[in-house]
Formats: C-alpha cells, structure tokens, sequence
C-alpha cells in the first residue's frame, strides 16, 4: 500500500512528531516501500495461528512486592528531582 | 600492553603474582585510547578518573593480600544505552542530551563487582536502530580492520573497542542481531543470549520482547567469563527469567563429539557473497571433523522475518520511545503554544532520521485500521517462526548459520537506503524472534582481510552449550 504525505502528517500527529514539509515526500517514499516489504505477510496463512507476546513458556513475569527495596548502589531518582516542571497544559477558552 | 595479546584470566593471574599493577594496565588502554580513538571513533564519553581510582583501589587490595575477583582490574567498555550512575548517557541520540542516570543498570553493576573497570561508553546507533553505527548523532564508528567500512550496529563502538584493544570485554544489547552482526564484522566474539536471561533493568528500551545485553571479547573464554558474570534472575526486570544459571566456564573445554548441528537451507541464499559461503562451508567441514552430526533442516518461514521483525521492533519502540518528551529527560525544545508543542518540538529536534521513521512505522503498524493488518499479523507470525524452532530443535541440538550475508561494508554505501540496510540483518533477526541464544564467531578473513563471522544458535537457556561449540571451534580453527 502507498503511504500518502497526508497518511505522514496523520501519524506523525499520532506519535507527537512534527515533520518538516520538505521531509514528508522522502518519508512518504521510503515509508511505502518498507510497508510494501512487510505485506509479503500477506501470504502467510495465520488464520489458526495464536500471537507470541511472551517467548518463553512457564516464565511468568516477575512481580515483587510493593515495598521500597535497597539495592547496591541504590538509585537516587525521587532524591535529586522532585518536579517536573512543564509549560502550561489547560488553557482558556 | 596489548590487551589484544593476553586474555582476562591471564591479565588477573599477572595482578596476583604482583607482575603487573591495575594502574599501569588503565594507563596503557587510555594511551591505546588516544592512539587509536581518533580514527575508529569507538566511545562517546571516557570515565578516566574513575578508572584510575577503581584501579588504585584494586591494587591496594592486592598490595593487602586480599583475594581478588575473577574480573578484577580487567577493562571494559559499555555501549551507551547502559545506565552507570553518574556518567552520561546518550544512547547515540541528541534527545538524551544532559541526562546522567542516578542508577547503575544490573548487567554493568554486577560486572563492576566482579572487579571490572569501566574505562568509557561506546557509540551506537541511535536508540540502538541501525546495523551500521552511522546513524549515531554525533559522529560513526569505524571498522578497525578497515577504516573505510562500518563496523557493524547497532554495537557498532562495543565490538570496535574490543577489535582495536581499546577495551578487553565490553557489553552490548541485541534487539535484531545488534551484538553479532558487529562481532562478525569486527572480527570478535559476541554472544545474545536467551531472551530474559540477562537483567535489562538500566537498558534503555527499544524493543522489550527483543532486547537483550550481551558481552563480546577477542576470545570465546573471555566472552563466557563475563556472560557467567551478568546472568541470572533480577528483581528489577520483571521479565527476567528466574531460572537456574548452568555454569559456563566449567564444560567449555569438554568435547562437542556427537552434537548435532541444523544447517538451515533457507539461509544460504542467493546474494550471499561467495567468499561468505566458502568460508562457511569449511565451518561445517571443522564440526565434522571434530565429530559433530551435520544436517540440512529447514526453517520455512526465514523469508518471512524481516517484516516480522520490522513490525514489532518499530510498535514497541514507537511506544517505549513515547517517554522522550522533554518533560523528564535531556533536551526540551518549544513550549510557548503550550504542552503538545512542547512535546513535538522537543521529539522533532533531539531524534534523528532514521529514529523517527522507525516511530512513525510502528504507530502507523499500530493505528485504528490497521493493528489488525500489520501488528497482529506480526505476532502470529512470530508465532510461526517459534514453531520452526522447536520442531528444528527436536532434531538437531544446535544451528549453523552465517552471521551475515556480506562482510563489512563501506561507510555510506547504504546510508540511504534504510529497506537494504534492514535486509542485512536477515541471519540475525530470527534469533531475536524466538528469544534464542545466539553467539557470533570470527572464521577466518575473505580476501580484502575483512573478518567473517559465523553463528551458532541454540535452543533457549543452552548457553553453555553454545558457549562450548564455539570454544571448540576457535580451538580447531586457531590449530588450522
């Protein structure tokens, strides 16, 4: 499928990206050209096939308990930096 | 001292027996450093000072008849994706700009317990996105066999530092062949291991499913020497594998007589440089000399794992690389039409090219309308390409295959064109797919000297396994 220098703007929008006028044709291309690749999936017959999200079987993520645990050369996040300051994120109307 | 002439247990022997002081070992890498750094262009930040005082510490130590560690005093270089409290880290990228981690990452804390010095960072890709180390911000890293060629990515700094005795072990992480596709180039060892198996606590992410730190060395011992050191369970990852570790050092000499290697023939495929394949086919001559059971095995769904690859690298990376806004990291650009602004000026500015391509792919892979088509159409195929493992792996005990279908290429050659650029990592991806140990292995040079690397994969948590052929090889090979 091609990708259109409107479909750039949409995801770029999307992903909080701006891209420059000049730079949306190139990207345009290239995104065309590497979306065409991947539709060789296309061919696959997956319609009994489960998704992989984890690899390996019978490990189960690792979830420790919620305490406030040392480790050597512990970090010093939440010491050094309180706040982030930001610009203003409500405006009036 | 050339770090390329001795091996790290001989290095710490050395220290022991008060031939050779921990001081004097930094001091020659940092004048190796200035040497040589100029042309290759390895490291982004040195940490001297540090070095030094660690250095000075372990030689007290020694001078106090204390015991040492099995990695004291050996130096090492860390790919800068890495946290190391109080040093900078880049990841390659602009975005990253100032950010100086308070917190060690798990891999390179335990290798500083295990005695090493960290004498810097090393370039990379940005964000670890590329096969070349030329899409790093700042400047690429150069193939110390050859200064007109790239060394590999997105390690590209971590196997230059090892191949030009800037450092004797260094760390890197693989999320598409990014430790071995650089071994091979730059003619070192370089081992991705099971996914999980080593904590990513302190990576920067790229891909969670595929990321995975590994170490390279000039030799296979050395390279199981620091593995032994960095695996196992952490805490701090929670997709770390709480499995039991297999040592990896002791059975390295055993013999591999028996052993049945899987020669895939959907890997050698036209387009593959002849002396690749030559060099290749003395490989499996050596295994079968040494007593191994060499078979053709088929993984029909090869073809399929660029785009497989393609899809999921770029989703997760378009969603873990969402956290670089400005708001908490690096540089922070625009602002003054408020947040949203704030967010795309600041994303627009510190990524480079071939980062935001990446995103946009994966948001694109991920939007309303087409998560179905591409992203959850990658998974099942991934799920494919896990099957052909596992009904390989019931045949065969481990895989041969190239590292890469060329050997290194010229800086610049594919630079634009990012389609051919990903089709060379077609040996390496799989691995990364199935969550399988890979290592990369030089056998031997093709005619213009440039190394050529051959891979071995196996099934997953056989690292010692893995760790054992390759010794076995390098043995053989350095006899031949």
């Amino acid at each position: 499928m091609k990708i259109t220098e409107t479909e750039v703007e949409y995801v770029a929008k999307l992903a909080n990206l701006e891209v420059h006028e000049d730079e949306r044709a190139e990207l345009a291309e290239q995104l065309s050209r590497i979306v065409e690749y991947v539709e060789q999936l296309n061919k696959v017959d997956v319609s009994s096939v489960e998704p992989t999200t984890q690899i390996l079987d019978g490990i189960k993520h690792a979830v420790r308990d919620d305490r406030v645990a040392a480790r050597t050369g512990s970090s010093d996040a939440g010491k050094t930096v309180k706040l982030f300051k930001v610009p203003k994120v409500i405006t009036e109307r | 001292m050339n770090l390329k002439n001795i091996t790290a247990d001989k290095l710490v022997a050395l220290y022991k027996n008060g031939d050779l002081s921990v001081t004097e070992v930094i001091r020659s890498v940092f004048d190796e450093i200035d040497r040589t750094d100029k042309d290759v262009h390895a490291y982004i930040t040195l940490c001297k000072e540090r070095a030094f005082e660690d250095a000075r510490r372990i030689d007290s130590k020694i001078a106090a008849g204390e015991s040492l560690e099995p990695l004291s005093g050996v130096p090492v270089a860390i790919k800068d994706n890495m946290a190391l409290r109080d040093v900078p880290t880049s990841c390659g990228s602009k975005m990253l700009e100032g950010y100086t981690p308070p917190y060690t990452a798990t891999a390179v804390e335990r290798l500083r317990t295990a005695g090493a010095i960290v004498v810097g960072k090393t370039n990379m890709d940005e964000f670890a996105m590329g096969s070349s180390t030329e899409n790093s911000a700042f400047f690429a890293t150069r193939n110390p066999h050859n200064l007109d060629c790239v060394p590999g990515g997105s390690s590209g700094g971590s196997a230059a530092a090892v191949a030009a005795g800037m450092a004797m072990i260094s760390l890197g992480s693989d999320t598409g062949g990014s430790i071995r596709t650089p071994a091979a180039f730059c003619g070192v060892a370089g081992i991705k291991p099971t996914y999980g198996r080593v904590s990513r606590y302190g990576l920067v992410a790229f891909a969670s499913s595929l990321d995975q730190i590994g170490p390279f060395a000039k030799s296979v011992r050395e390279c199981a020497q620091a593995l032994e050191v960095i695996c196992g369970f952490d805490h701090f990852d929670s997709t770390s594998a709480d499995i039991p570790v297999e040592p990896l050092l002791r059975d390295l000499e055993h013999s591999v007589k028996d052993v049945r290697i899987g020669i895939p023939r959907e890997y050698f495929i036209p387009g593959m440089d002849p002396e690749v394949k030559a060099r290749l086919e003395k490989c499996i001559k050596v295994y079968e000399d040494m007593g191994c059971k060499l078979e053709e095995i088929s993984l029909p769904h090869t073809e399929q794992a660029i785009a497989t690859y393609y899809l999921i690298a770029t989703a997760e990376a378009s969603s873990n690389l969402a956290r670089y806004d400005g708001v908490r990291y690096g540089v922070r650009k625009g602002g003054d039409a408020g947040l949203n602004d704030m967010y795309r000026k600041t994303r627009m500015n510190g990524f480079g090219k071939e980062v935001k391509r990446r995103i946009l792919l994966g948001t694109y892979a991920l939007s309303a309308g087409y998560y179905d088509a591409y992203y959850l159409k990658a998974l099942k195929v991934r799920t494919l390409i896990l099957q052909d493992f596992r009904k390989a792996f019931e045949r065969v005990d481990m895989i041969l295959t190239p590292t890469s279908p060329t050997v290194a290429f010229r800086i610049g050659e594919k630079a634009d064109d990012p389609l051919s650029m990903y089709l060379s990592d077609i040996f390496t991806i799989t691995c990364n797919l199935a969550g399988l140990p890979g290592i990369s292995i030089p056998c031997g040079k093709n005619s213009a000297g440039l190394p050529i690397g051959m891979q071995l994969l196996a099934n997953h948590f056989q690292e010692a396994l893995l760790l054992r052929a390759a010794f076995n090889f390098e043995k053989a090979f350095l006899v031949q």
